[in-house]
């Protein structure tokens, strides 16, 4: 898409007029690179990224029922990499080996739906990404700097842990997580009265501390917790509600014609901890939001079954998409301590409430006072003004229903969940990519069986009208994503691990016996094991450590050993380990998995399982 | 033979142990009847599949239930939407009423009522005129439904007409017996263009009112099985694979288009089935599911466009003739600024003679 040649012109004369000879892009000052490469005048923005350049985001993809996250280039839509996080992977050897499963503790499934990078002033500090495992409530942290998960909460008291959001100021302290199912509290044996009766089932608002990983305190609701928010000011955390009717079928969730926009008082939240106002309930303080009990939760009433809650990157406003209505509703933020004091009714933080179409799911941002929501039921993205729509409001019905405050409408292909425009999510949303995350994708592709991918399509907003510019099938199922400028992330990531950050880094191969355990120590260096053999006896119970120890970057080594249904990847400099009983009498081949060497196929050394 | 029918049908629970799984139960809706709720008469006599009403010893119209006729019509929901329907002996509509339906029409904001109100238009129409979707009847009242719209509409239209058909208000021809040509001729794309073996519809931005410096839609469209016409047009693969695909007495229409407007919509993506077009041939309406569909990326005749958007749709039923002539029904959707607009056209097709023997 569009003219690439001038790019590559544009992009010559820079480095001609730096007086570098071979120009590379890390030699250009950012903004040079940013301003010049792409922008091909008002709405033209080019796709292409040509063999040997560089994205200029990198997009964090949640990988949905798949456990995983990904790392994909934008705008070129390449994937780079997978970050196994609540899964089995048997490339990586996450799941497999010893480290991981410690994270793991004996499930290695998940379903990550959310996303979100750790944030300093509103924007990302590259530091961390926060994922939800809505599979079995819990929550890992990702260390940027070597893009793997470094910790996994085990949240209790909360199922359906759905909604997931870091605090954007002044730093990442607090991640809340929402509980979308409603459960009975605790829900163990203890309770079973509870069981048959859904008035007992209660949701949870979960505040982490991103630091430690461990839980700050949960607030118990009735409603259920969908999506979640934070504001820019560090003051509030925000969900929507579907299901204040505590419903347990369709029909019932379906019942009450309003649902809640619920904000969460930080200031109180903190009030109550120090107060000592919580009872613990599985090891968690567990801070009472109930209606008429608590002071902490503000109720917004929203059109029924409500959907995502997204906040302006002016932080002005949160906007709640009303799927089976087809408004938004906008809240103006600065209301929300009026009406916690009382001076306003909740209901009059709404400060606009404009059609946008069928079936609203999210919404995004430009950063030019523009919003852009997802309609799955008309399958289209739409944008929107937001100070119109605010306007229009105040101007009454007549006005409304001219809808002024729309600009634009997208036919995608099919069935829209989640969009999400580059630097969407904070301060800094610079209105030029937005990815919209389309489930159903029918003759989109070459038919590869039933089971067909999901479709996300690349719109370009940089200009009035929003151009879809690429199609890229996903395998199932990402739900969300960010797209984070690369001068946030690229100084970050490093090449190599630290050796001795691994306490059972191996520095000297050999094998070690204490009576029916026996610890094998080996370095790998393409293209040798540091050792040719090892012998251990059948029922032992055997733990190998291996270390890279190759000085290249990108030189890995894998571990398989033959029949014993193990594999693991090694990078340079990294340390993991097994543990596995050695109960096949035998000769195993122990042998490199990922290419390394011209002899990558003689790096292998026997493993002698004697009877 | 006189007695008043009071049908009363047992409400389906639509809460507790009753919901079964993969089913729209919470969007189900039942309603109960009486056969003169479409047609006022004093005495309904039952025959096959229909009843015949009188009032004052006078024959007054036929009263049917769409089930009986066209349970293969099925919705969103994957479900017939049971539709009572009464006509006079004129043909004209006397009465709809909807009996059951599961069309989760609530997740776009809709309630019953409006779908009670897109049925207000039926009483009154002829089922000998057109009742096209967009054209004679308006989707207004379940803007964004259209595929619900456009099944409920063939329902009531092809099961008053088969009724009509059964009763003798109206005639069908019987297939005039002329035989497709089964030879060969290869022919170019300006050859099948000139000799009317293609139809085009050509929608200009202009006319819809909205921007852009091309054709909105630029659409030809064809009978895929007649081999001088399907041949050259798919190809010998394409052409082969979709005559094996076929039913004893089947058949297929292919259709591709070039524009920024889209035939195929994106309403097949989740309904799985063709919303913006259809077939009509002697009072028969065709409409078209994802499963007999197949995409067309390119037309192989010499001197072809390339295509945008493309497809073989199987005519399943066998009671459609290519030989015979047809009507082709789009109905457009598109946007004037932001507002989503509709409009029809019919155009028909008449296979030429050179392809009949």
């Amino acid at each position: 898409m569009g003219d690439k040649r001038f790019n590559r012109r544009n992009f010559f004369k820079i480095v001609g007029a730096a007086g570098v000879a071979t120009g590379t892009a890390a030699l250009l000052p950012k903004d040079a690179i940013f301003a010049k490469s792409r922008k091909e005048g008002k709405g033209g923005l080019s796709q292409e990224v040509r063999p040997g350049e560089l994205d200029d985001y990198y997009g964090f993809w949640s990988g949905g029922h798949s456990g995983e996250v990904r790392v994909i280039g934008v705008p070129s839509m390449r994937e780079i990499s997978r970050i196994p996080v609540f899964n089995t992977d048997v490339a990586s050897g996450w799941g497999i080996t010893n480290e991981s499963k410690a994270l793991l503790r004996g499930r290695a499934g998940g379903d990550t739906h959310h996303v979100h990078g750790s944030y300093k002033d509103g924007v990302y500090d590259g530091k961390y990404l926060f994922v939800n495992d809505k599979l079995n409530n819990r929550m890992a942290r990702i260390r940027i700097d070597y893009m793997e998960v470094d910790a996994i909460v085990d949240v209790p008291n909360i199922q359906g842990a759905h909604g997931l959001f870091p605090q954007r100021y002044p730093r990442t302290e607090w991640v809340v997580l929402n509980s979308e199912f409603q459960t009975p509290v605790p829900n163990d044996a203890s309770n079973k009265k509870a069981f048959d009766n859904p008035q007992e089932y209660y949701g949870m608002h979960t505040i982490i501390d991103a630091e430690k990983m461990e839980i700050v305190c949960q607030v118990m609701l009735d409603e259920n917790c969908d999506l979640a928010a934070t504001d820019y000011q560090g003051k509030y955390s925000m969900t929507t509600s579907y299901n204040i009717e505590k419903g347990v079928t369709i029909s019932e969730m379906l019942a009450s014609d309003y649902d809640y926009m619920l904000v969460f008082h930080w200031g109180r939240i903190k009030k109550a901890l120090a107060a000592g106002k919580y009872r613990k309930v599985n090891g968690v303080k567990v801070l009472e939001g109930r209606k008429g009990r608590s002071d902490i939760v503000l109720r917004i009433p929203v059109p029924k079954n409500p959907h995502g809650i997204n906040i302006s990157p002016d932080g002005k406003y949160a906007v709640c998409c009303g799927k089976v209505s087809p408004t938004v509703t906008v809240v103006e933020l600065d209301r929300i301590d009026l009406a916690y004091a009382g001076k306003i009714k909740p209901e009059e933080c709404i400060v606009a409430q404009p059609y946008v179409g069928l079936g609203p799911l999210h919404t995004t941002f430009d950063g030019r006072g523009n919003a852009i929501t997802s309609l799955f039921i008309d399958s289209t993205n739409v944008k929107w003004n937001i100070a119109k729509a605010i306007e229009a409001e105040k101007k009454g019905k007549e006005a409304k229903k001219e809808n002024p405050h729309i600009v634009d409408v997208l036919d995608i292909h099919y069935q829209v969940g989640h969009i999400m425009a580059t630097m969407a999510e904070t301060r800094e949303a610079d209105g030029k990519w937005l990815v919209s995350l389309n489930k159903v994708s029918k003759d989109r592709y070459l038919n590869v069986g039933p089971l067909k991918p999901e479709n996300d399509q690349l719109i370009d907003i940089s200009g009035e009208k929003l151009r879809l510019v690429h199609d890229s099938p996903a395998y199932i199922e990402p739900h969300d994503c960010i797209m984070v400028r690369r001068d946030l992330i690229e100084s970050k990531v490093k090449h190599r691990y630290e050796m001795f950050d691994h306490p059972l880094a191996v520095t000297k191969s050999g094998v070690e016996r204490k009576g029916k355990k026996v610890t094998i120590r080996m370095t790998a260096n393409a293209p040798v094991y540091g050792l040719q053999e090892a012998r251990v006896k059948k029922g032992d119970e055997v733990t190998l450590i291996v270390t890279n120890h190759d000085e290249i970057v990108d030189l890995s080594n894998g571990v398989a050993i033959s029949n014993y249904n193990i594999n693991f990847v090694i990078a340079p400099y990294q340390t993991k380990s097994v543990t596995f009983t050695a109960d096949r009498p035998g000769v195993h081949w122990i042998y490199c998995t990922n290419f390394c060497h011209a002899l990558h196929l003689e790096m292998r050394m026997r493993l002698i399982v004697e009877v | 033979m006189s007695k008043c029918f009071v049908l009363l049908i047992l409400f389906v629970n639509l809460y507790g142990a009753t919901l079964e799984a993969g089913q729209w139960k919470f969007a189900e809706h039942r309603y109960k009847y009486k056969l003169e709720d479409v047609l006022e008469a004093d005495r309904f006599v039952e025959k096959d599949r229909y009843w015949e009403a009188y009032k004052n010893q006078d024959l007054a119209g036929y009263v049917c239930l769409s089930k009986d006729w066209t349970r293969n019509l099925v919705g969103y929901s994957g479900k017939h939407m049971e539709t009572l329907i009464g006509m006079n002996t004129e043909g004209v509509i006397t009465g709809v009423k909807l009996i059951f339906h599961s069309e989760p029409i609530v997740l776009i904001g809709l309630k019953d009522a409006n779908y009670l109100k897109f049925l207000k238009q039926y009483p009154g129409k002829n089922i000998r005129k057109d009742m096209t979707v967009g054209k004679e009847i308006s989707v207004d009242a379940i803007t964004g439904a259209t595929v619900t719209a456009v099944v409920q509409n063939a329902i009531v239209q092809k099961t008053a007409r088969e009724v009509a058909l059964r009763t003798g208000l109206m005639n069908v021809s019987k297939r005039l017996g002329r035989t497709v040509r089964q030879e060969f001729t290869p022919l170019t794309w300006k050859e099948l263009v000139e000799t009317s073996a293609v139809r085009n519809i050509v929608v200009p931005a202009e006319e819809l009112g909205i921007e852009g410096p091309e054709d909105f839609l630029n659409l030809y469209f064809g009978p895929a099985t007649i081999p001088s016409i399907g041949r050259n047009l798919l190809g010998d693969q394409v052409f082969e694979e979709t005559l094996g695909k076929l039913a004893k007495g089947e058949s297929a229409i292919v259709i591709f288009s070039n524009g920024n407007g889209s035939f195929k919509g994106s309403g097949f993506a989740r309904g799985g089935i063709f919303d913006r077009f259809n077939i009509e041939q002697e009072n028969r309406v065709y409409i078209f599911r994802d499963k007999d569909y197949r995409i067309l990326t390119d037309i192989k005749a010499e001197g072809a466009p390339a295509i945008k958007e493309g497809g073989v749709f199987i005519v399943r039923g066998g009671d459609f003739d290519p030989a015979r002539p047809f009507k082709f029904n789009l109905i457009l959707s598109y946007r004037v600024q932001t507002k989503k607009e509709f409009r029809s056209f019919k155009v028909e097709y008449k296979l030429p003679d050179r392809f009949l023997e």
